[in-house]
C-alpha cells in the first residue's frame, strides 16, 4: 500500500513523456494550407488590401547586411502599400540552411531565402521552391544582362533554380611593394604553381638567424580552392559529369591534379617558401596584409579589406593554374536566391519575385556590387554610377571580370552537384590537411577523404527517396 | 502518511480515514505536479527522445524516417570514434589537472601575500567574467597561424616559432591552455572562499607545533580544502566533457580531426554540414551521457571518500 504513490508518480511520468513522444511525432511534417510550385503572374498582386508580407532570410551582416537592408527599404518605399519585405539575419551559410530545415519540419518557411551554393542540390531535393525557370518563363523575363557563368553555376538540368545574388570568384592576390622590392614585375603576376614557386623564392626574405620574416605564399587550405583549382584544371569534381548528367555518387578529388597541387603545396611549406595556414581564411588575411606573405588566394569579396587594411600596394592576378595549359574555368562561390512556395500563397510567391527582380536591376546591382565587392549578377550594374566609382578606386576589381570573361562555360566550371556538398568541402580540407601535417601521402590523404564520402552519399541519395 | 493500520480500528473509521488519505494524497500530487511537468518536460521527454532519435535514420530535412535498431552505437566501434573518445579523455585530462593544480597554487602563493592580496585574488579570478566566445576570440588572435601575438614574442626573445593551431600534435593543447585560462578564475574563486573559511584556531594550532610553508600548505590547508577540490574536480570534468565554444571558433574540430571532442562530433552530425543527422547525433549524445555518469560516479566512489568535511 505505502509505495502505490510511488507507482502511480512512475506512471504519471510515463505518461506525459509517452503524450510528449505522441505530440511531437504530430507536429512534423505538414505545411500551412496553400501552396503555389509554379509562377504566379503579375495580376494577383491587383485589388489588395493590405501589402503582401515577404520575408527574406538570409546570411548577410555587418556592412553587407547595411547595404541589403538599404536595398530592402529603398524596395519597401516604391512598393507602399503592395508589398512589404522584412529582412532577418539567420546566422553564417549553414546556420540558415540548418534554420530552414527546421523550418521545413515545421511547416514556417519564410517566403525568400538566400542558401549558398553547396546547398542547392538539396534545395532542389527537398521540393519546396518554385523553379527561378519558371518565373523567367512566365514572364519572358531577359536573361541576356545576367553574367553567363552565374547562370550556368545556377541551372540543373536545364533549368535555372535560384537566383544568383551574392556571389564571388577567387583571385591571387599579391605585395605589389615585395614584388618591386624582389624585383619581379607586378603587373605580370605568377599564373600557375610553378611560377608562384619561382616568385615566391625571390619573395621569401630571412633575417640574421636564417629565420623566415616574409614568406613568398601564404594562404588558407580552404576546401573552395579544391573546387577551384579543379576547375581550372578542367577536371569534374564528382562523376557523371559533375552531378548533371544523374545523381553523383562519389567524389574525384584524389585526381592527379589535386594531388600535385597538394604536393606542390607541401614542397612550399617544407621549403619554408610558403606559411602554413590552416583553414581559418582570416588568418591568410592577416598573413597577406601583415606583410608576412606576398601572395595569397581570396575571394573578390576581400580586395576592399585588403586595401584598407594593408600599408602596400595591392595587386591582383587570376587564380592560379595547376599546370600551365590548363584550360583555366573559373568557379563561382557564394549563394542565390530561393522563393518558397510549398505552403505559401500565390500573392507571397508573386511579392518575392517582385522584389528579386528589384535585386537584379543594373540599379540595384550597381549598389550592391559597389558596397559589397560581390559581383554585379546583371553586367549592366558594372555601368552604374556607384560601381564606376568604386572601379575608379579598386582597379583591381576589372581582373575578376576578366578572369570570368575568360572561363569556359562547362559542366567542370558549373560546380558539382550533389547533395552533401558541404560534407564533401569539409572532407576535401581534412584530406588535404592531413597530407600537410602527417607523412600521409597527398594521394593517400585525399583517397581516404573521398573515399569517406561514400557513405554519407549513398545515405543521401537513398533518403531522398523516403 | 498514516502509518501502522491496527487490528483493533473501530469500524467506522475507515471511511472517515480513507478521504482523509485520498485528500491528502490529491494534495500531495497537487504541491508534486509542478516538479513532475518540469521533470518529464525537461529531462525526461528529451531523454526518451534522444532514445527515439537514436535508432532512427533521418531524412534530408533532418525527419526520422526509417527505424534502424542499434546500427548507430553499433557504428561507433570504430578506428574513428575511439579517436574520438581518446581526445576527449585527453583534453578532459589536460584541463581538469592544470586547471585544478593551477588555481590551488595561486591560491596558496597568495596566502603568502599580505599587502593587495584581495587585488590579486580578484585580477586572478578575473577570466571567469569572460565569456567563452570572447576568451576563444581573443586566443584566436594569440595563435593565428597568420601574424600570431604569441610566435612575436616568441620571435623576439630568439624562440622558435610554435604553430599553435596548425600542427595535429599541438592543437588539442593550445585549446587546452585556452580553456584552463578561462576555468582558473573560477577554480581560484572557490579555493579562496575555501581557504577563508579553515577555522583560524586549526592554522594557528598547527604553526605552534612548528608547520609554516609547504607542510602546512601540504597538511593542513589542501586537505581541510577537500571538499572544494573536490568540487571542483568535479565541475571541471563535466565542463571539459561538455567543452564546445572554444573548439568551434579556435579550431573547428581540426586539424583533421584531431581537436574533435565527443560534444564536437555531436554537433557535426547534427548541425553542420550538408545533413542533419539527428539519429547519429542522439547515439551519440547517450554516449556522452554514460561518460559523464561513469566518470562522476567514480570521482564520488574514489575521491570523495578521502574528502574531510569539516
Amino acid at each position: 500500500m505505502r509505495i502505490s504513490p510511488r507507482r502511480h508518480a512512475v506512471r504519471a511520468a510515463a505518461l506525459i513523456t509517452g503524450l510528449g513522444l505522441v505530440l511531437s511525432g504530430c507536429s512534423g511534417g505538414g505545411g500551412g494550407g496553400e501552396s503555389t510550385l509554379t509562377a504566379p503572374g503579375a495580376d494577383v498582386l491587383e485589388g489588395l488590401d493590405e501589402a503582401v508580407q515577404v520575408e527574406f532570410w538570409h546570411s548577410m551582416d555587418a556592412t553587407n547586411g547595411q547595404v541589403l537592408d538599404g536595398l530592402i527599404e529603398e524596395f519597401n518605399a516604391q512598393n507602399e502599400g503592395r508589398i512589404e519585405v522584412t529582412g532577418s539575419f539567420q546566422g553564417d551559410y549553414d546556420t540558415a540552411l540548418a534554420a530552414h530545415r527546421a523550418a521545413i519540419q515545421q511547416g514556417e518557411t519564410a517566403e525568400l531565402i538566400m542558401i549558398f551554393d553547396l546547398g542547392t542540390q538539396f534545395m532542389i531535393d527537398s521540393g519546396q521552391t518554385v523553379p527561378a525557370q519558371s518565373f523567367i518563363d512566365a514572364d519572358g523575363y531577359d536573361t541576356d544582362p545576367i553574367e553567363d557563368a552565374l547562370l550556368n553555376y545556377f541551372t540543373v538540368d536545364g533549368e535555372l533554380r535560384s537566383f544568383p545574388f551574392n556571389n564571388s570568384t577567387p583571385l591571387m592576390y599579391i605585395n605589389r611593394d615585395a614584388f618591386e622590392e624582389a624585383g619581379l614585375d607586378p603587373d605580370s603576376p605568377p599564373t600557375d604553381l610553378a611560377e608562384i614557386r619561382e616568385a615566391a623564392e625571390e619573395l621569401t626574405v630571412r633575417d640574421d638567424d636564417g629565420t623566415v620574416v616574409q614568406y613568398g605564399f601564404g594562404a588558407a587550405t580552404y576546401g573552395w580552392f579544391v573546387e577551384q583549382f579543379m576547375a581550372r584544371a578542367g577536371v569534374p569534381y564528382c562523376d557523371n559529369a559533375n552531378g548533371r548528367s544523374g545523381r553523383a555518387t562519389e567524389v574525384l578529388y584524389d585526381d592527379p591534379k589535386v594531388v600535385e597541387m597538394i604536393e606542390w603545396w607541401q614542397g612550399m611549406v617544407d621549403d619554408e617558401l610558403a606559411v602554413h595556414i590552416g583553414r581559418n581564411t582570416d588568418d591568410a588575411q592577416a598573413a597577406f596584409t601583415s606583410g608576412r606573405a606576398a601572395m595569397t588566394l581570396e575571394s573578390t569579396g576581400s580586395l576592399g579589406g585588403f586595401i584598407e587594411q594593408s600599408d602596400f600596394e595591392v595587386g591582383a592576378g587570376y587564380f592560379p593554374l595547376v599546370e600551365a595549359g590548363d584550360p583555366g574555368g573559373s568557379i563561382i562561390g557564394g549563394a542565390s536566391l530561393w522563393i518558397n512556395g510549398e505552403g505559401h500563397s500565390e500573392q507571397e510567391v508573386r511579392a518575392s519575385w517582385e522584389f528579386v527582380q528589384f535585386l537584379l536591376t543594373p540599379e540595384s546591382q550597381s549598389t550592391w556590387h559597389a558596397g559589397t565587392g560581390y559581383l554585379s549578377v546583371n553586367t549592366e550594374g558594372y555601368d552604374g554610377p556607384e560601381a564606376q566609382e568604386r572601379a575608379e578606386e579598386f582597379p583591381q576589381f576589372s581582373v575578376a571580370a576578366a578572369q570570368l570573361a575568360d572561363s569556359e562555360i562547362n559542366e567542370n566550371t558549373a560546380g558539382c552537384m550533389m547533395g552533401v556538398m558541404a560534407d564533401a568541402r569539409a572532407a576535401a580540407e581534412e584530406g588535404w590537411e592531413t597530407a600537410l601535417t602527417s607523412d600521409t601521402p597527398a594521394e593517400d590523404a585525399m583517397a581516404e577523404a573521398a573515399d569517406r564520402l561514400n557513405t554519407p552519399i549513398e545515405e543521401y541519395n537513398a533518403s531522398v527517396e523516403d | 502518511m498514516t502509518t501502522t493500520p491496527t487490528a483493533t480500528a473501530p469500524p467506522e473509521a475507515p471511511p472517515l480515514r480513507r478521504t482523509r488519505r485520498s485528500k491528502e494524497t490529491v494534495l500531495a500530487w497537487g504541491f508534486l505536479a509542478p516538479s513532475i511537468v518540469v521533470f518529464a518536460l525537461f529531462l525526461a521527454y528529451p531523454l526518451g527522445r534522444t532514445v527515439y532519435l537514436s535508432m532512427h535514420g533521418n531524412d534530408i530535412i533532418g525527419r526520422p524516417s526509417r527505424f534502424v535498431g542499434f546500427s548507430h552505437f553499433a557504428e561507433m566501434a570504430s578506428p574513428e570514434f575511439g579517436q574520438v573518445l581518446l581526445t576527449t579523455l585527453l583534453f578532459t585530462l589536460g584541463t581538469v589537472v592544470p586547471g585544478v593544480a593551477g588555481a590551488l597554487a595561486i591560491v596558496l602563493l597568495l596566502e603568502g601575500v599580505i599587502r593587495g592580496q584581495r587585488l590579486l585574488r580578484g585580477a586572478f579570478a578575473l577570466p571567469f567574467a569572460f565569456s567563452v566566445a570572447s576568451a576563444s576570440v581573443i586566443f584566436v588572435v594569440f595563435y593565428s597561424s597568420g601574424n600570431s601575438v604569441l610566435n612575436g614574442i616568441l620571435y623576439r626573445v630568439g624562440l622558435s616559432q610554435v604553430p599553435w593551431l596548425t600542427s595535429q600534435e599541438m592543437a588539442l593543447w593550445s585549446v587546452c591552455i585556452t580553456t584552463v585560462w578561462m576555468n582558473l578564475g573560477y577554480g581560484v574563486l572557490v579555493l579562496a572562499a575555501g581557504i577563508g573559511s579553515i577555522p583560524k584556531e586549526i592554522n594557528e594550532a598547527a604553526r605552534i607545533d612548528g608547520a609554516t610553508g609547504v607542510r602546512l600548505a601540504r597538511d593542513v590547508t589542501v586537505p581541510m580544502l577537500g571538499p572544494q577540490l573536490f568540487f571542483l574536480i568535479v565541475i571541471s570534468t563535466i565542463n571539459a566533457l561538455q567543452g564546445f565554444g572554444q573548439i568551434h571558433i579556435l579550431t573547428r574540430g581540426g586539424p583533421s580531426g584531431s581537436t574533435t571532442t565527443l560534444v564536437y562530433s555531436i554537433f557535426e552530425e547534427a548541425f553542420a554540414y550538408s545533413t542533419s543527422d539527428f539519429g547519429r547525433a542522439s547515439a551519440q549524445a547517450l554516449v556522452l551521457l554514460l561518460v559523464v555518469l561513469v566518470c562522476t560516479a567514480i570521482q564520488f566512489g574514489s575521491i570523495e571518500r578521502k574528502v574531510h568535511y569539516a
